[in-house]
């Protein structure tokens, strides 16, 4: 297996070179195949860690579930826009069980919820948004502020909003040609108010039921022995 | 063993899909994105009479009009300029982008259907468990569970309504709260449930090899061929598209229209190869007819 200092710097050149290749032969034109390289180089790494790391056929099991009801969460919450407790299912996920099962819970949730509701091009920047979130709770699950409710307050909140922009993002590289200043600064404003909507659900749920929550996955976790390692 | 496209290697279908998603969002000249809108539309009704494209149609119209409309008023770059609104000038150039964007990702979305309907299941699984088997399982796992979990979701519900939980009446904290005090019943039941699962599957064997696909698909003669029909004329396309043909200029200022010898003939070789599925239904039903 390449180690990872080997494969930062080939992932690297990799996309400078790409970057250099779209701009001299493709005239600007193909920032959106770029980006997707870009994430496919950044995530590459999470799933062949899952795919050589020891896991038992249980720990993979309880992890489709938590992506199945993540995904599944967003259905009774379809009549409200942006509230949907699939982040917090995944920040969650990621504070007990830590953060590569995270990521990959968020990853998969995304492709799952898109079966359902649509797989798009879109599909990777979801996969990656909810996959850093995800792992980001894993990361900073002993921090001692990140133990205290107003942490995964904070923490939650700020998510709303990193996702959100970072779904923007995937807008502005689809229409990169179109980019002025105004359509950049007109979509970030648009999407304030669902963005605020879904920091606010995440503070709604954590604030509810992470205790909980977090209180049952950690007793299936220490019953069954599950993902202790990570 | 199916017939028509769904006969093929799952291999050949997948990197169908790559050619086509890639030259969609490739090639920017109104004729050829309106063709290809076309002929996946003419896909996607082969498959199955367009009945999941059907369920699509309403938002792919608003999505597309939102941009056709809004691009010109949002963005005001280009050249020629039609009027003013509102002080700020609307530009030929920013609707023709907003019309070639709106055709692009409409035509996207409508592969994806038809991705769905092709490659779906043991397909979709097949095609990833060779580089990433244990996420490709996962993924299987997860999308088998989504039905199960809602089924019970359906079993809580009532349960929780006797009891006079719901989601329907007060307030929209209180719905929210109620929604997901189900979720968490159901979390507690899944989770149980899923030990129970894991552990049959280690009953039956699983991890102790490697994993084998409940199909065997083999790689044909006609596969080979269209995989390479395919290759060939994607590569005539991508060095087509690097020389500037089948594109045309936007911003500053809208380029010419006008289609040259090489034009047409990138056109021909993008239309085969959008148009592989039509052409193993329709040789099918031919064969069959006479």
């Amino acid at each position: 297996m390449v180690n990872a200092r080997t494969y930062l710097i080939v992932s690297s050149i990799v996309v400078l070179v790409l970057l250099a290749s779209s701009i001299l032969f493709f005239q600007h034109n193909a920032y959106l195949l770029v980006s997707f390289v870009i994430i496919a180089c950044t995530m590459i790494p999470f799933f062949a860690r899952f795919e050589i790391r020891k896991i038992t056929g249980r720990e993979v099991v309880i992890l489709a579930i938590l992506a199945a009801i993540a995904a599944v969460s967003r259905v009774p919450f379809a009549g409200f826009p942006s509230v949907q407790p699939t982040s917090f299912v995944i920040i969650v996920t990621g504070l007990v069980f830590g953060a590569e099962s995270g990521f990959m819970v968020g990853a998969i949730a995304a492709i799952v919820s898109n079966f359902f509701l649509g797989q798009g091009p879109w599909t990777p920047w979801q996969m990656y948004g909810w996959g850093m979130m995800g792992m980001m709770a894993g990361l900073l699950r002993n921090t001692w502020w990140m133990k205290k409710m107003w942490g995964k307050l904070i923490f939650g909140f700020i998510w709303g909003y990193l996702f959100g922009w970072f779904m923007n993002a995937w807008i502005v590289v689809s229409n990169i040609e179109n980019m002025t200043w105004e359509f950049f600064i007109s979509i970030f404003v648009g999407s304030i108010y669902f963005d605020l909507a879904h920091g606010l659900s995440n503070v709604f749920f954590i604030l509810i039921f992470s205790t909980s929550w977090i209180k049952i996955m950690n007793r299936f976790k220490k019953k069954y022995g599950l993902l202790v390692s990570s | 063993m199916e017939n028509g496209i769904r006969g093929y290697h799952p291999y050949v279908v997948f990197f169908y899909y790559i050619c086509t998603g890639f030259l969609v969002m490739y090639f920017k000249h109104p004729l050829f994105l309106a063709t290809a809108l076309i002929i996946l539309i003419c896909v996607n009704i082969s498959h199955d009479r367009g009945k999941s494209l059907r369920k699509w149609m309403i938002p792919l119209m608003v999505m597309s009009l939102f941009f056709m409309v809004l691009n010109p008023f949002l963005v005001s770059r280009g050249t020629n300029i039609l009027f003013y609104f509102r002080g700020k000038q609307v530009t030929l150039e920013a609707t023709m982008y907003g019309v070639v964007m709106a055709i692009a990702l409409v035509s996207v979305i409508v592969m994806f259907v038809s991705f769905n309907i092709l490659l779906n299941g043991n397909k979709f699984l097949y095609i990833f468990s060779k580089v990433l088997p244990r996420t490709a399982f996962l993924l299987m796992l997860a999308i088998r569970f989504v039905p199960l979990l809602k089924s019970r979701f359906d079993e809580i519900r009532a349960v929780q309504r006797v009891r006079g939980t719901t989601m329907t009446v007060g307030t929209l904290r209180q719905r929210a709260r109620n929604g997901m005090y189900m979720i968490q019943v159901l979390l507690t039941w899944s989770l149980e449930e899923a030990i129970q699962t894991a552990d049959s599957m280690k009953a039956r064997g699983y991890g102790i090899g490697k994993k084998t696909s409940y199909i065997p698909y083999r790689m044909e003669k006609r596969d080979w061929g269209w995989l390479a029909t395919l290759l060939v004329l994607f590569s005539v396309c991508i060095w087509g598209g690097m020389l500037g043909y089948g594109k045309i200029v936007i911003y500053p200022e809208l380029g010419t229209l006008h289609l040259y010898v090489l034009d047409w003939i990138l056109f021909v070789c993008m239309t085969i190869i959008l148009a592989f599925p039509l052409i193993v239904e329709g040789r099918e039903r031919l064969r069959w007819k006479y």
